[in-house]
Order: C-alpha cells, then sequence, then structure tokens
C-alpha cells in the first residue's frame, strides 16, 4: 500500500460496476475499448463505471463531474458501498469497504459517513427534527439527546422552529437544508453528495452552495460530491474529476482543467465556462521567488477574481502584484498568462 | 432500416401473428363441430350421461358421518381440532363480554365522535343516530354477536396478513405462491368457503370464522406487499446509509410508508369480513345475519328489513371508521379530540361500573311493523296490478319464460354437452391458447363427472342473464358518467352505498316485491353487481387522454363517432375488467340466491349446508362453483388481457 493511500481518507483503485449478465464479457469488451453501447448490445449489460480509480484526502472536497448518464451515482454508491462494485478496491478511513461484513460496514456508516441525495431522500412520515434525528437513532441514542443534536444542527442550517413540520410541508431549498442538518448530525468524516442541489431553482441553488463552502470552512469534512454542472465543480472543488462513459477523462484542481483540458470532451465544459470569474488571481500568478516589487504597480488580493484583476493589466504594462492576507506580496500576474487562459477559453 | 421501415416490418409481423391465431382457432373449432356431430350421429346425447358421475357425494356424507361420530374421541380432535374450536370460540366469547361491558351509551358516542373527527360533523351525528338505532330496533345483543365474530376475524386476518405480505414482498418465490392463491381465494364466491369448515368443524361461530378469514385475507396481504414494494428506494438507501440494520429500516422506514396501503387493505379486509360474517349464518354463526336469514325464511320481511338495515348501518361505520383512519393526515392536531375521547372514556367505564350495560327497553321502537304492511301492499297492488298483466309478477314470469328458461333449456339439453365443452375450450383457444382450453374442457368435464352438469347450466343461465342485464344498464351509465362531472358525482355516494352493503342483505328488499325464485336473485345480483360496472366502464373512458380526443375532434368525428371509434376501443381492456368482475359478482350472488329459490348449484349448497344428509351433495355443488368461476375468471381474464394495446418496443 503506498503512502498516499494510507493518508487517503477515501481510497479507489480499480473499480468496476456492470448492471448485468455478462458482467466478466462486458469487463473483457470495455478493456479493448468497446463503448457501453457496443457493449450493451453485444451483451444486454451496461458498464456503468470502467476501472475508476482515485484518493480523497482528508479535509479535501473532490467533485465529480459528467452529464447525466455517466456514471456518477454509480460511482458514488460503489464508493459508499451501497451497491456492490463489481470489482476494484474501496477504503474508507482505513476499512477496505469491499471486504467488510455487513456489521462492519454497519458501524463505519453509523461512525464515519454520510450521504446527501439529489431527492433528498427524506422520510415523508417523520417530522422534520426526526429526519434529523434518524441516524442517531439508529445507533440507539435516547430520544432527549438525539432531539438536542437535531436542533443543534437545524439551527446551523438556518432552519431553527421547523423541527414540527413534515418535510414535505418545505420548499425544495429547505428540504435538501434537512438532508443536509440529516447527514451532519452524526458527525460523520465523510459526506458523499450525489447532485445535492441539483433539483433546486438556480438561485436558491448557488445559496445552498456558498453556504456549503462557509460550512466546509469550519467542519472541515472530506467530500465527495457529484454534480453535472461544471460551474459548481469549479466553485465547489479542491479537485475535479470529468467523468464520461463511465470512466474519469481528466482529474486535476480547477486551473488544472481550465488550462489544461485534457482532450474536446472536457474542452466542451471549460469552453463555456466563465473562466474569468472562477479563478482567482492566486491561481494564474507566478511565485515572487525573491523578485522585486514596484509600489507603482497594482494590487490585488489573491482571492479576487480574474475579472477583476483584468482591468488593472489592461491599464499598464506592468504585472499585477498579488498579496496575502497580510498585505504581503507572494505573486505577480503577466499579462501574457491571464490572456493565454482566457483565449483558451474562448477557443 | 429507416425507422420507418422498421415500423412496417413489426406492424407486419403483427398481422402475420393475428392471422396465423385465426388459422389455428378457425382449425380448433371446425375440429371440434365435425367431432361433435359425429358423436352426435353414433348416440344421442344431451345432457351429461348420468352414469359418468362417480358419486363423490357418498364418500363426503361417510366422512362427515365419521366426523360426527369421532368428534369427542378422535385425536384429530382432541389433539388438533378441539383446542382450536375452543381457543377460537373463548377469544370471540371474551370479546363480546368486553364489549357488552361497557354502557351501552358509550357506542354511539364514540361513533359519533370519530366520525367527527375523521369525516365532520354532518357524519358524526349520523353515525350517532345510525348506532343508537340498532339498540331502538332491539338488535343491540345480535349486533354484538356480528361485532364480536368480525373483530376476531379481521384480527386474525392481519395477524396473519401483514406478516404473509411481508414475506411475499421479501421473497419473490414466496410471492410467486401468495399471489395467484390469494387470486383465486378472491375469485370464489364466499359462500363456497363454508362447505368444507362445515363439514370438518360442523356448526357454529369457528367454522364462520375460518371461512370469513380465508374470505377476507386477501387484500390486507396484497396491500402489505404493494405498499413495501413502492416504498420510494431513496428514502431506503438513507436509512442504510446511516447504518440502520434490514430491521430498523422495515420497521423505522418501510412499514411507516407503506401504512396508508396496509390500512387500505385492512379497510377491504374488514369489508369482506363483515359480508362474509352476515352469510356465515348459514352455518350458524348467529348474530345480525343470523335474523336476516330466519325472517326471510319466516317471510317476516319486516325484521328481515330491520337487520338489514343495521347491517347496512354497520357496515358503513366500519367503513367510513376504517377509511378515516387511513387517510388521516398525520399532521393534524389531536388535542381536542383526545380530551373528547378522554372524557368519553370515564364516562364509559363510570357507565360499565354502574352496569348500564342494557340498551334500555323503553328505547325499543320497532318499523317491521310497517314494513310488513308495506310489503302485503305490494303483494296486493304491486305484484299483479289490477289483472292488467303489469306488475312485477308478470315482469318476473316473462324474465323467466323468455330469457332465462329458454337459455337454461339451451345451454343444458339443446346443446349436447360435448359442444358446450368444446366451445368453451375453443374460446380458451382463442383467448389464451392451448393451456387454457385444456384447463377448461378439464374443468367442465370435472362439473360433468360430479353430476352437476344441469344445475351449472341452469345456475350459468341466471349468470348470463344477470351479466348482460348489469352491462346493458352499467356500461350506459358508466358512459355518462365519464362525460359528465355532475352526474358521476351524484351518483358516487349512492354507488358506494350498494357496494358497502353485504350481498346477502340486497335480497331483502328484491323479495318484497318479487317474492321467491330466480328472478329475485338475479335482480339483486344486478343491482350488486351495477357499481363495478358502472366504476370501471367511467374508469376506463376516463383513462383515454384527452390529446387522444382532440386529435379525433379535429379530424372532424361526431361525438358517437369518437365514441365507437376511438374511445370504447381503447377502453376495451378495462371494459373487459368490468365484465370480468361483474360477471364474478353476478355468480357469487346468484349462488347465495338459492335460499331465495334461485335454484341451480346455489340452492344444492344451501341445501348441503342445512341438512346434514345433503352435505356430499353440498360439497359437489361447492366444487362446481369453485369450477364455473375460475373457468369464468380465467376467460374474462385472458380476454381482458388479450384487448390491451402491444407494450411499446
Ligand atoms: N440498477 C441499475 N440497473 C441497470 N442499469 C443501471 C442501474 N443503475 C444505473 N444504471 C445505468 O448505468 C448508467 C449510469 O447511471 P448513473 O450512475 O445513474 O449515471 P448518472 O448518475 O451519471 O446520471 C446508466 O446508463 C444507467 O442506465
Ligand atoms: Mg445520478
Amino acid at each position: 500500500m503506498d503512502t498516499a493511500s494510507q493518508s487517503a481518507q477515501v481510497s479507489v483503485e480499480g473499480v468496476w460496476k456492470v448492471f448485468g449478465r455478462k458482467v466478466s464479457e462486458a469487463q473483457a469488451m470495455a478493456k479493448n475499448g468497446a463503448s457501453r453501447e457496443e457493449i450493451q448490445t453485444a451483451t444486454g449489460s451496461v458498464v456503468a463505471v470502467r476501472d475508476i480509480s482515485f484518493d480523497v484526502a482528508p479535509g479535501e472536497t473532490f467533485v465529480v463531474m459528467g452529464l447525466s448518464g455517466s456514471g456518477k451515482s454509480t460511482l458514488i454508491r460503489c464508493v459508499s458501498h451501497l451497491v456492490e462494485p463489481s470489482e476494484g478496491r474501496v477504503e474508507v478511513c482505513g476499512t477496505e469497504l469491499t471486504r467488510a461484513d455487513s456489521a462492519t460496514l454497519r458501524d463505519l456508516r453509523r461512525q464515519k459517513m454520510a450521504m446527501v441525495f439529489q431527492h433528498f431522500g427524506l422520510f415523508p412520515h417523520r417530522k422534520v427534527v426526526d429526519n434529523v434525528a434518524y441516524g442517531l437513532e439508529v445507533q440507539g441514542i435516547e430520544r432527549q439527546e438525539r432531539h438536542e443534536r437535531a436542533q443543534e444542527l437545524l439551527d446551523t442550517v438556518g432552519l431553527e422552529g421547523w423541527g414540527d413540520h413534515y418535510p414535505q410541508q418545505l420548499s425544495g431549498g429547505m428540504q435538501q437544508r434537512v438532508g443536509l442538518a440529516r447527514a451532519l448530525a452524526v458527525d460523520p468524516e465523510v459526506l458523499f453528495f450525489d447532485e445535492p442541489f441539483s433539483a433546486l431553482d438556480p438561485l436558491i441553488r448557488r445559496d445552498m452552495q456558498d453556504e456549503l463552502i462557509d460550512l466546509q470552512l469550519k467542519l472541515q469534512r472530506t467530500l465527495v460530491f457529484i454534480t453535472h454542472d461544471f460551474a459548481e465543480a469549479l466553485k465547489l472543488a479542491d479537485r475535479i474529476a470529468i467523468m464520461n462513459d463511465g470512466a474519469f477523462v481528466q482529474v486535476g484542481t480547477p486551473v488544472e482543467i481550465l488550462t489544461e483540458p485534457a482532450d474536446d470532451y472536457v474542452r466542451a465544459f471549460t469552453q463555456d465556462a466563465p473562466v474569468a470569474k472562477v479563478l482567482q488571481a492566486c491561481s494564474l500568478m507566478q511565485p515572487l521567488d525573491g523578485r522585486g516589487v514596484s509600489p507603482d504597480w497594482p494590487q490585488v488580493s489573491e482571492t479576487t477574481p480574474l475579472e477583476d484583476a483584468l482591468p488593472h493589466l489592461l491599464g499598464s504594462t506592468n504585472p499585477v502584484v498579488v498579496c496575502d492576507e497580510q498585505n504581503t506580496p507572494v505573486g505577480l500576474l503577466q499579462g501574457d498568462d491571464v490572456a493565454s487562459v482566457i483565449s483558451e477559453n474562448r477557443g | 432500416m429507416t425507422a420507418v421501415d422498421e415500423v412496417r416490418t413489426k406492424a407486419a409481423g403483427l398481422r402475420t401473428g393475428s392471422e396465423h391465431r385465426l388459422a389455428r382457432f378457425i382449425l380448433a373449432a371446425s375440429t371440434i363441430v365435425v367431432l361433435v356431430l359425429v358423436f352426435q350421429l353414433f348416440t344421442n346425447f344431451g345432457i351429461f350421461p348420468d352414469s359418468w358421475d362417480i358419486g363423490l357425494a357418498d364418500p363426503i356424507d361417510r366422512a362427515r358421518r365419521w366426523l360426527i361420530n369421532n368428534q369427542t374421541s378422535h385425536w384429530l380432535y382432541t389433539v388438533f381440532l378441539n383446542p382450536i374450536t375452543d381457543a377460537i370460540d373463548w377469544g370471540i366469547r371474551r370479546l363480546e363480554s368486553i364489549l357488552k361491558w361497557f354502557p351501552w351509551f358509550s357506542y354511539p358516542l364514540v361513533t359519533g365522535l370519530g366520525l367527527w373527527w375523521t369525516r365532520g360533523r354532518f357524519a358524526g351525528a349520523l353515525g350517532l343516530a345510525g348506532v343508537a338505532l340498532i339498540g331502538v330496533i332491539d338488535l343491540w345483543a345480535e349486533s354484538f354477536a356480528t361485532l364480536a365474530l368480525m373483530s376476531v376475524s379481521v384480527l386474525i386476518s392481519v395477524v396473519i396478513g401483514i406478516p404473509l405480505g411481508i414475506a411475499a414482498w421479501r421473497n419473490e418465490s414466496v410471492a410467486r405462491v401468495v399471489r395467484p392463491t390469494l387470486d383465486a381465494m378472491q375469485t370464489m364466491p364466499g359462500f363456497v368457503y363454508l362447505i368444507p369448515f362445515v363439514l370438518l368443524f360442523g356448526f357454529g361461530r369457528v367454522p364462520a370464522l375460518i371461512s370469513t378469514v380465508i374470505f377476507a385475507l386477501a387484500p390486507v396481504v396484497r396491500l402489505t406487499e404493494v405498499g413495501l414494494r413502492t416504498v420510494p428506494q431513496v428514502t431506503v438507501e438513507a436509512s442504510e446509509m446511516f447504518g440502520a440494520t434490514e430491521r430498523q429500516t422495515l420497521r423505522l422506514v418501510r412499514l411507516p410508508q407503506a401504512r396508508p396501503a396496509i390500512f387500505a387493505g385492512m379497510n377491504q379486509t374488514t369489508m369482506l369480513a363483515m359480508s362474509m360474517v352476515v352469510i356465515a349464518a348459514f352455518i350458524g354463526a348467529g348474530g345480525l345475519g343470523q335474523v336476516v336469514l330466519r325472517s326471510m325464511q319466516n317471510i317476516d320481511v319486516g325484521r328481515a328489513s330491520e337487520a338489514g338495515i343495521a347491517i347496512v348501518i354497520m357496515a358503513i361505520v366500519l367503513d367510513r371508521f376504517s377509511t378515516g383512519i387511513a387517510t388521516a393526515d398525520p399532521g393534524r392536531d389531536a388535542r381536542a379530540m383526545r380530551w373528547l375521547g378522554a372524557a368519553v372514556s370515564v364516562v364509559a367505564v363510570v357507565g360499565g361500573i354502574l352496569g348500564q350495560n342494557e340498551f334500555p327497553e323503553s328505547l325499543n321502537w320497532q318499523f317491521a311493523p310497517y314494513v310488513n304492511d308495506a310489503t302485503d301492499w305490494a303483494r296486493d297492488n304491486l305484484y299483479d296490478i289490477g289483472d292488467s298483466g303489469i306488475g312485477t309478477g308478470p315482469f318476473s314470469d316473462f324474465v323467466t319464460l323468455e330469457f332465462v328458461t329458454p337459455l337454461r333449456e339451451l345451454l343444458s339439453a339443446d346443446i349436447p354437452w360435448p359442444a358446450m365443452i368444446g366451445i368453451g375450450m375453443v374460446l380458451g383457444l382463442w383467448a389464451r391458447g392451448i393451456r387454457l382450453a385444456i384447463g377448461i374442457g378439464a374443468a367442465l368435464f370435472a362439473i360433468g363427472f360430479l353430476g352437476m352438469w344441469e344445475l351449472s347450466m341452469d345456475t350459468l343461465a341466471q349468470t348470463i342473464v344477470g351479466v348482460v342485464a348489469t352491462l346493458a344498464i352499467g356500461i350506459p351509465v358508466g358512459i355518462m358518467t365519464s362525460h359528465n362531472d355532475l352526474l358521476r358525482t351524484a351518483l358516487k355516494p349512492v354507488l358506494d352505498f350498494f357496494q358497502t352493503i353485504p350481498s346477502f342483505v340486497l335480497l331483502v328488499p328484491v323479495i318484497t316485491l318479487f317474492h321467491v325464485g330466480r328472478i329475485p336473485g338475479i335482480i339483486a345480483s344486478v343491482i350488486y353487481a351495477l357499481p363495478a360496472a358502472v366504476h370501471y366502464t367511467d374508469l376506463g373512458l376516463r383513462r383515454v387522454p384527452a390529446e387522444i380526443h382532440e386529435a379525433a375532434e379535429s379530424f372532424g368525428a361526431t361525438r358517437g363517432q369518437r365514441l365507437r371509434r376511438v374511445e370504447m376501443p381503447l377502453a376495451a381492456p378495462e371494459l373487459m375488467v368490468a365484465v370480468n368482475q361483474v360477471i364474478m359478482l353476478i355468480l357469487a350472488m346468484v349462488v347465495i340466491a338459492g335460499l331465495v329459490g334461485g335454484g341451480g348449484l346455489g340452492l344444492e349448497a344451501v341445501r348441503g349446508l342445512r341438512r346434514s344428509d345433503a352435505v356430499g351433495r353440498g360439497f359437489e355443488a361447492g366444487i362446481a362453483i369453485v369450477l364455473l368461476a375460475s373457468i369464468l375468471d380465467r376467460l374474462t381474464r385472458a380476454f381482458a388481457d388479450r384487448l390491451r394495446p402491444p407494450a411499446a418496443v
């Protein structure tokens, strides 16, 4: 076992998932490069996930982005072991799920992981507070205690006072807050999100994304986040995996994906992405490496979006100085670098 | 190949398929005609030969005698059946005495309060008055007997049914056994369940209870399974993700979400149990059914009507209660009701201690005499209105002479029995295939071997007349309600009402007008089956998508054309379901009508239940009813399947 996967909180190695009878035949065809349709017509089986490996470090947000049907849900279900992978190894918090017996798996789910679902998956017969307390109830925690904890979490997600309602009496955005509170209630180390915001209106979606970012800053959990929305991926991710036809096409930081798309499939997403909004000054700057800085040069902070730094670049031939939170210069933003990224984007 | 080509080939495939089927059908039909003619040349047969009767009745009668003689000594009884009997009997008695311990006024109060809460003020007031009326007409004790028997039956059905439903949901191979068994059990007229149990246990409440449980079990099992199956997968996954065990997920997530379906099943089970408990009066179940039965035998229509009304009140209250519970909104504030409930409980307990449990005689008032007067009047004035040849009597005669008798003659004598079997088999072949054909042939032969050929044809003739009459009324009404929401809303309570009434009770008003014989049975069966005919026609026509209506209209089709060319064909499968339901309901009722002189298999079965020397014949008749019901059910279901448009490819 290499060191990377030892320090990783989620480690996935060579995972396959084939739906249907002829698993090995389908896998053999896939290894010879056959597409999903070809395999399906030949064997009747669907190769939903093909040979996927990745590691997620503690505190990292790993986003899997792909079009509908690309196998994202199947992948995250393999990782959380809601479906059994046809082949491969999944390790969460140091326990190998693919070999664990059902008691171990159950304990791991109770202690270490939680999931937020696309269509919320709330229990319509339970009050909001009992939804949130569900994980604790399953663990056998007393009513009084679990309700207190549930109330706390409802406050955290901005739903104080809604505990006695039933989920279906809440709006979609509020329902997903319940979903989030329910997942957080068991204090998990790893959180799985399967397109949690896809069913929401754009404005509400944005609010939820912002709140998730805030929460994550506070909680520092390990997140595996599925989305079909590239902008969402850019916004939330530490690293993004682009998925197509069951396989990863490219894995990298948002900047890497934007600046060096691996192929035309990825480029199709990056082209339409609001690069100047998404990229921040720090992502394109060159490190200072002891170079001097003129006080006349314009200054921006690390987190300034590219689009706000652009006017400074256009206004002078000098580079823009990028400063950290203490206002000490850390890098330089060069007009050429920015121009090349933006022209690639328009490309 | 272009898409158009593809469609063409597929259409051609369909056509050759159906041509092939037609050719097979013609071949089979002509073979049978030839065979029948050849037979006819050599022998001269109308009805099934007597000498082929295998005489099952004798061994049954011997078994019955043996059972009676050994009831106190044989291990089958001492170790097995008697303890069961005693336990069940003890349970019913116990419940009855508990029910009777409460003071009389707690029942109308609780009913009124419960209905008020679940259904509103008006329903509450009606419930209170209805339950009080049962006491007023002096049927309090009988009602408790019926209620106790029914409650224990429902309890046992639920205790067996829910786990069975869970097992069927969990395990496909259990489901594969349970589902068709339940289907078959529900197809049978409830009446026939009485026969084997009376054979085994003799008369009394225990065989009544067992046959009620069997008759009423199906819905709770089926709806438990359906309810569990339709729990959203994502909630189950959510539960699993929290590390819930299977049991926890079942208890905390699946069963609560299946609750509405399970309650709907319990409601249906309750209604079936109610109707069966009434019919079980035939084998000495006592209670209200007994009053109806005895009064009808004494031609005391008044008392029969009183008991009938008590049964109807009980059925409706139970129905409204159980649907009210099933559809109750979990979010509703129940505080006020809890207070009221607590207050009533206190009053009930205090009253119980003070011994206020008999319904006060001073409140008695009976309307039976008036009904009897009205019946006499109807007999004198409506049965034959002033020698004019108009009236219910001449009507009965007319239907009997013009339809029922000729049809019976046709089926049992004019068409030779091999031809009848041939026709049945050809219909089976046409509707589904060779297996159904063979099944039908075997069933018909079996009816013959039982010596029940003629009686079965009698029952079949009555059923056909009833079905034709029901469809002739029900389908047009269904068409009207499907086009007219107002009419539908107006008719709904009436149809609901008739569907809630236990079948047996319907005979009471009918015999006031039509006396005894085959006609009152047929008329009662038509009334009994009409709601189903209207409902399924309406349902089928309403399922036709609005776009199709509009498309037909845009081609300038008239209303009539639209109905004939578009709506009816599209609704055809549903209409066939209507036919199926109607046939089964009519058959069930025609059989019960054996009691009022309906003749046919029903009469034979009734006699078998009442006279211990006729048990064997009754048993044979019961089997014949089962066979006849199965044939008709399979055949109409197969036709319904055929009418469904091919599934999308
Ligand atoms: N239980 C299943 N049985 C068979 N095929 C499935 C099943 N679940 C998903 N699939 C197939 O696997 C593929 C990937 O599906 P999914 O993982 O849901 O994609 P995504 O979440 O990216 O939309 C699809 O072609 C889908 O039809
Ligand atoms: Mg998905």
